[in-house]
């Protein structure tokens, strides 16, 4: 028998809150963490809107404990934070004493740090400080500084499958638990907003200059957001070695590729349906035990229409309540996955379902809307929380209710 | 498997290939033409090192015999570095506005995987490691796994290019030699830095044997950041693990590359492995991330041809007599990321 994989603890940082305490406070107070950009250098600054960390590089120093050293990217600041909180959430004092693994995921490194010297950094005319950046060019620099900090003893890897990378990295990290490769490994991703990846999507003509509508007929792009989440997985044997609390237990999961287009998901959502069916199969429950599913939802034309259309094939005429979150949190990319895996966590712990902010309009090619109130007091036992990415990439996570 | 290197290797009969000599310290590709591999309209859009890797991993699954894989996993330490660099620089030129997003697609770090997995129509898992040293290794360890969990084959990749703008960059923090050298006489002198490599490599790694295998991946360690004492301890324990000792080894790739700053760890696979038969490779591939790949490669030839290609070892005296049963590869990139891999015959 594989072993069980729980979530042990959680941490997270995101425009709408420092904490995962402060994030399930503005989700239930419907605050969204969209505006304009403080610290990104463009000029959509006031044109697109972003969800945005609400604090500076300093602050976010001072908060991970690690102020005045300049090599810690915002990248590896946000992920710094939320590490701390999970590990102080699980109640892990000392690494040493339990070989501990760290999957992280990351999109674009330390861009959001390096895109303002990179022009320094290949003139050959010119020296200066900003030399210490170039080893944060890669996405492996805030995993290592992260792992480092914290003291990091398993196993250390970086993924990058765009915006599905932090539910890969959950994915893998469960796997080695499941393999008995490891028995507690901590798996999320980061993200800091940067002028690179807001001029990508915009160039892709995928953002939207209002606050994102998913699931609306209206819907005209994404919001780009940042932030860090990480999940703490223990094996079922660790836990009951520890007496450690359970918050949920990461049930199934499915990796599942499109093999469609670079960019764009298949109309019928092939990918984003036999990762939700793969997930569920493998936790063993049916569709009929769903109670939520936290949408991918980014708010393009195309995603939203595949999602839906997936969804629809997934539960016929009993489609469960779903939502974006994004609407609060912006498309936070790598840690998008991470982050919604911790929403889904919290739907579960609190029996509620977020609400799906900006919909007004029932898309006409579908029968399903996505809930637009916060439902409390629900029976939330099973929550299936999506991610799809560019390359075709689908992941989807099933979050369960642990019963020992 | 299918590998396009500084070395030519892509085609034909590697023991008969002339060894590869470079004297600016940046070792690139042979690059092979891609036509055969790559429709021309796609061609014209697609950057260095995606061409690199579609074309390896599909000419990969040519050699394997196999069909559709069950899943695509890659590693690769940097990504399409061309593509960021051209977006980039076309934020800045064109101020922000009316920019093809072309390159800034192609630079994702997943983007070959997509690739391979639309021209292979492979809807079954695709994942992407992005970390230095162990961006193959976790490629690979991912790939065992899911042999375990019942895929019936992977293929599975790595792809790093340097170019020219990022061997600048990491020249001005010590990476590479300032003294121009010759490839092969990389071992020849320690100083300070290494040379810089680059490659695509892919593997069909399959549970079972079949008629194509060339040989086996038997041990995989990966340990990050140790000490040298911890090297050595790893690598005795890797071996007991295996139930083997030092003379068990028919031969030892190392990833020795004439960097004084780390050649103490490969004393302590010296003093550890006694008078098993070594060989570097690093004058074959140079230095980058996913350069365990290369070596993992060359391991699978030299296991199955039961030889190894001596015209690419024109600085070694002495190779192993008999049979070429287990090879042990030890490699680290920078001090950082160390792994053992060891491959048996099948």
């Amino acid at each position: 028998m594989a072993e069980r994989v729980l979530i042990t603890g959680m941490g997270m940082i995101t425009a709408i809150g420092g904490t995962v305490a402060a994030n399930l406070n503005s989700l239930q107070q419907q605050q969204s963490g969209l505006g304009f950009t403080r610290f990104i250098d463009t000029i959509y600054k006031e044109i697109l809107p972003v969800a945005e960390v609400k604090y500076s590089n300093e602050e976010l120093a001072q908060m991970a404990g690690v102020p005045g050293q300049p090599e810690y990217t915002r990248t590896t600041l946000l992920g710094l934070i939320a590490m701390q909180e999970a590990l102080q959430q699980a109640g892990i004092h000392d690494l040493q004493e339990e070989p501990t693994g760290f999957i992280n995921a990351s999109t674009v490194g330390g861009m959001c740090d390096t895109e303002k010297v990179y022009f320094d950094i290949i003139d050959p005319a010119k020296e200066g400080d900003f030399l210490r950046y170039i080893d944060t060019l890669d996405c492996a620099d805030c995993t290592q500084r992260i792992a480092d900090r914290i003291g990091i003893t398993g196993y250390i890897t970086t993924i990058s499958t765009a915006c599905s990378s932090s539910a890969n990295a959950l994915m893998y990290g469960a796997r080695l638990i499941k393999q008995g490769l490891a028995h507690r490994v901590i798996c999320g991703g980061t993200e800091a907003l940067t002028s690179f990846t807001i001029n990508g999507f915009n160039s892709l003509k995928n953002i939207d200059k209002q606050a994102c509508r998913p699931f609306d007929h209206n819907r005209n792009g994404l919001n780009l957001g940042e932030g860090a989440a990480y999940l703490v997985l223990e094996s079922e044997t660790l836990v009951k070695r520890n007496g450690s609390r359970v918050l949920a237990e990461l049930s199934g999961y499915c990796n599942s590729n499109e093999a469609f287009h670079p960019t764009a998901p298949s109309p019928e959502g092939d990918g984003a349906y036999t990762a939700m069916k793969e997930a569920l199969a493998m936790s063993g429950r049916t569709i009929d035990q769903v109670q939520y599913v936290n949408v991918h939802g980014t708010a393009t034309w195309p995603n939203d229409l595949s999602e839906g259309r997936a969804l629809e094939r997934l539960f016929g005429s009993q489609t469960p309540p779903f939502s974006s979150t994004k609407p609060f949190t912006g498309h936070a990319l790598a840690a998008a996955g991470a982050i919604e895996a911790i929403y889904s966590v919290l739907a579960v712990q609190h029996q509620l379902i977020f609400p799906n902010l900006n919909f007004s309009e029932k898309m006409e090619e579908l029968s399903i809307v996505p809930e637009t109130r916060l439902l409390e007091g629900q029976a939330v036992e099973t929550v299936i929380s999506n991610s799809f990415g560019f390359g075709g990439n689908n992941a989807s996570l099933v979050i369960s209710k642990y019963e020992g | 498997m299918a590998a396009i290197t500084p070395q030519h290797s892509f085609e034909g009969d590697l023991f008969s290939q002339p060894l590869r000599n470079n004297t600016s310290n940046l070792f690139q590709v042979t690059e092979p033409d891609y036509k055969a591999f790559i429709p021309p309209n796609s061609l014209r859009r697609m950057s260095r090192l995606l061409k690199m890797g579609l074309t390896t991993a599909q000419k990969c699954l040519q050699d394997s015999g196999l069909g559709v894989p069950g899943a695509i996993i890659t590693g690769t330490g940097k990504g399409s570095l061309q593509d960021t660099e051209r977006f980039l620089k076309d934020i800045r030129q064109y101020e922000e506005k009316a920019l093809n997003p072309t390159p800034f697609i192609q630079s994702t770090y997943n983007a070959v995987n997509g690739m391979i997995a639309v021209a292979q129509q492979c809807t079954t898992y695709n994942n992407t490691f992005v970390h230095r040293g162990f961006s193959f290794e976790h490629a690979l360890l991912d790939s065992i796994l899911q042999l375990q969990e019942g895929a019936p084959h992977t293929l599975t990749g790595a792809l790093d290019e340097m170019s020219e703008e990022h061997f600048f960059i990491k020249s001005r923090i010590g990476y590479w030699k300032k003294e121009l050298v010759n490839n092969v006489d990389l071992y020849k002198t320690l100083s300070p830095g290494t040379i810089a490599g680059e490659g695509a490599v892919f593997f069909s790694l399959s549970a079972a044997k079949t008629d194509h295998t060339y040989a086996r991946i038997a041990g995989l360690k990966m340990l990050y950041k140790p000490s040298p004492v911890v090297v050595s301890a790893g690598l005795r324990t890797f071996l007991r693990e295996q139930q083997l000792s030092p003379e068990d080894i028919s031969l030892v790739l190392t990833g020795r590359n004439g960097d004084s700053n780390f050649e103490h760890f490969y004393k302590e696979l010296d003093a550890v492995m006694g008078s098993a038969p070594q060989v570097p490779f690093k004058h074959l591939c140079g230095e980058y991330e996913t350069s365990g790949a290369f070596a993992v490669w060359l391991a699978a030839h030299i296991m199955k041809a039961q030889q190894v290609p001596l015209q690419w070892f024109p600085m070694q005296e002495a190779f192993p007599s008999g049979a070429l049963s287990r090879i042990l590869i030890y490699n680290h990139f920078f001090g950082e990321q160390h792994t053992f891999i060891l491959l048996e015959r099948e």
